[in-house]
């Protein structure tokens, strides 16, 4: 089974490689880099061209280990209790044991694509525990004194987006690699990708553009693909939309690109005294 | 296999593991791995782990497979001190002038070029000298100019070209950029301090306590009774004193500016004081220093729960710290020695932090880092130090 790309996914050779090699060793493979290098994409893409279901555990802050593995629902079983109304078995603690994201691509008849999203949001401890399951392939249920094991080990992609480093037990367990944001020429790729369509002319002004924008300094959240290819997409929505007009400086739609206010000030006034020069 | 490969790389301190060493040696193993290229990227995933190495990997790996010169690691800080100091002068010509002793008109007449020679002429007549000198161009070659989080040109870094071979794209060292400290941006920092706050019921009893409510039911022999609380708010109160004077926190004045911003949104309770070099007589409520002193005496008053964070580099003459009349205004006139101010403070509140901008390994050189050190537990400002200040603030003891 090889991973070789997918329909809307550009996949770059020295990344196929990774993903092959962390399949093959049946290891996690941590992504990084900036937002909007397709770190989650990539999970998409490699469910979508290996045919396999995907499992998302997007980390929050607050979560608890045990959240992604199993849940035990007591409310609804001290309601069972208390009313006698379903066709649970009270007294079967199991019935009231629901998977977590982990869980479900541990009990899983096939093998999925399990990708964690944004795990340098949770602490260091959800982290390295998360890898000793991870490692083991199972984990205990404690309430039913019951082992899950996995049937099928998943493949597992990790993302990031913190410049700081993971802890060295988690580094350890993981395959590693750094998603640099794209080259122009591979930004034009991409783009044809989502807009086959697309004039020449206008995809190279637009990225031309793009990457004019990307100089501007201080600006905390730099537009990144998703943000391009939705500005695109509004250029494109607009009748009165030219493309001469990205040549002469003018950029319609900036709050497309820009989210942050501050950033929007900053980007405006950059671009206003541009054009005055 | 590429054992001296694998000793090469832990030599120039990428941290790889024999696990992972006998790791790439399986999916060798497995046929995995049928080119050079291949290797390159796989021995990269799987032996590397972190983007700030990746630099260092390709020199090694250009080394190795293409006999390259490898700069011993002194060789790469010098690279970088040069850069730093070509930046500083380019924002700061008299500064440098100044540092590096000569007169600041001769300086402008130096070309970048001349000047780098020139610097790297005096970086070792001092190395050989030993002298103390202006350490900020130290051997260490990390001068506090480059510390201010600044990022040049930003990460553009491309993608991998793939008709090159392995070594050339080795050779390209296509991840330089990454070896920098990159921007501490606000919500890093938001990250760093989340664990900063001490939450106490507060408010109307609309939260349901599922323990407490079982309990009861229990009691009540399965009469479900459902026990509210008060939902809990962040009461932490916190004083934050920067020192905003002269020049020596000129480069850190961004990554504070940033820490106060986030600090101010955060924080319900929060009171900030400004001081220059070191905290005397009074401290002030306003960025200038004039209009609303406050006594530090005063602050003995206060709760005593109250987290103190000082943001400042600890970096002065000792006289200003330890004599009477210390201080470096004329108009400031005082009889108790700044070290007993902070003295006082540190034993008023029991939870106090100094967070220093400047890098770790140069506290070692000042001695006023280091006395007032052993006051406050001090920390460097970075994501890292932030949070062993956050964990340290919040201890309990």
């Amino acid at each position: 089974m090889r991973f070789t790309g997918a329909s809307k996914y550009v996949l770059d050779p020295e990344l196929a490689q990774i993903v092959n090699i962390s399949m093959a060793l049946e290891m996690p493979l941590l992504l990084k880099g900036e937002p909007g290098t397709g770190k989650t994409m990539l999970a998409y893409a490699i469910a979508e061209a290996l045919d396999m279901p995907l499992i998302v555990l997007n980390v929050k802050s607050s979560m608890k280990l045990v959240e992604a593995l199993y849940q035990y629902d007591t409310l609804t079983r001290l309601n069972d209790s208390r009313f006698g109304d379903s066709k649970r078995d009270v007294s079967n603690i199991g019935e009231y044991i629901k998977m977590g994201k982990i869980g479900q691509a541990f009990v899983s008849d096939i093998r999925v694509v399990l990708l964690i999203d944004e795990i340098d949001k949770a602490d260091t401890d959800f982290q390295d525990d998360m890898l000793d399951v991870l490692d083991q392939m199972s984990f205990d249920i404690v309430e039913i004194d019951k082992t899950i094991q996995a049937r099928n080990r998943p493949v597992i992609v990790i993302t990031s987006n913190a410049k700081k480093d993971l802890s060295d037990p988690f580094l350890g367990r993981c395959n590693f690699h750094h998603i640099a944001f794209p080259t122009p020429d591979l930004m034009r790729e991409i783009i044809e990708v989502h807009f086959p369509a697309l004039e020449r002319d206008l995809s190279k002004a637009c990225i031309d553009t793009f990457y004019r924008l990307r100089e501007i300094p201080g600006i905390e959240k730099k537009p990144a693909t998703r943000e391009l290819i939705n500005w695109i997409r509004a250029l494109r929505s607009d009748p009165d939309f030219k493309t001469a007009r990205l040549g002469k400086g003018e950029v319609p739609f900036l709050g497309v690109l820009y989210k942050k206010s501050m950033d929007f000030t900053v980007a405006t006034q950059h671009l206003a005294r541009g054009i005055r020069n | 296999m590429f054992v001296n490969f694998f000793y090469k790389l832990r030599e120039v301190g990428i941290p790889a593991t024999p696990t992972s060493f006998l790791r790439l040696q399986k999916a060798m193993r497995l046929g995995l791995i049928s080119s050079l290229d291949d290797f390159y990227t796989s021995a990269r995933a799987i032996l590397v782990k972190s983007e700030r190495h990746f630099d260092l990997y390709d020199q090694v790996f250009a080394h190795y497979f293409r006999g390259m010169d490898l700069p011993d690691p002194e060789g790469i800080e010098l690279d970088e001190a040069a850069r730093m100091l070509l930046e500083q002068w380019l924002r700061d010509p008299e500064g440098v002038a100044e540092a590096l002793g000569v007169n600041p008109e001769d300086l402008l007449k130096l070309s970048p070029q001349e000047l780098i020679e020139y610097f790297l002429k005096r970086l070792k007549d001092q190395t050989e000298a030993h002298h103390g000198g202006n350490r900020w161009i130290g051997t260490r070659g990390t001068s506090p100019v480059g510390h201010s989080g600044h990022h040049p040109g930003g990460m553009r870094v491309g993608g991998a070209s793939m008709n090159k071979s392995a070594v050339k794209v080795a050779m390209d060292r296509r991840y330089r950029d990454y070896s920098m400290q990159g921007l501490l941006t606000q919500s890093q920092i938001g990250e760093a301090l989340k664990r900063l706050r001490y939450m106490v019921p507060f408010g109307p009893k609309d939260h349901v306590n599922i323990d407490e409510t079982i309990y009861e039911t229990m009691r009540n022999a399965g009469e479900i009774e459902i026990i509210f609380d008060r939902s809990l708010r962040d009461r932490l109160k916190i004083i934050l004193m920067i020192d905003n004077g002269g020049w020596s926190m000129d480069p850190y004045v961004d990554v504070v500016q940033i820490l106060f911003d986030y600090a101010r949104n955060q924080f319900k309770d929060l009171k900030t004081y400004y001081f220059h070099n070191s905290i005397y007589d009074y401290v002030w409520a306003d960025p200038p220093r004039r209009r609303k002193p406050q006594k530090v005496e005063e602050f003995g008053r206060l709760d005593p729960e109250t987290r103190l964070v000082i943001v400042g580099d600890a970096s002065m003459a000792p006289y200003e710290l330890m004599a009477t009349d210390g201080s470096i205004h004329i108009e400031e006139r005082n009889l108790i020695p700044s070290i007993d101010r902070l003295r006082f403070l540190a034993k008023n509140f029991r939870h106090a932090a100094w967070l220093n901008p400047r890098v770790e390994m140069e506290w070692h050189y000042v001695r006023t880092i280091q006395t007032i050190r052993m006051i406050f537990p001090m920390f460097e400002l970075t994501l890292d130090g932030l949070e062993k200040a956050v964990r340290h603030l919040m201890k309990n003891n």
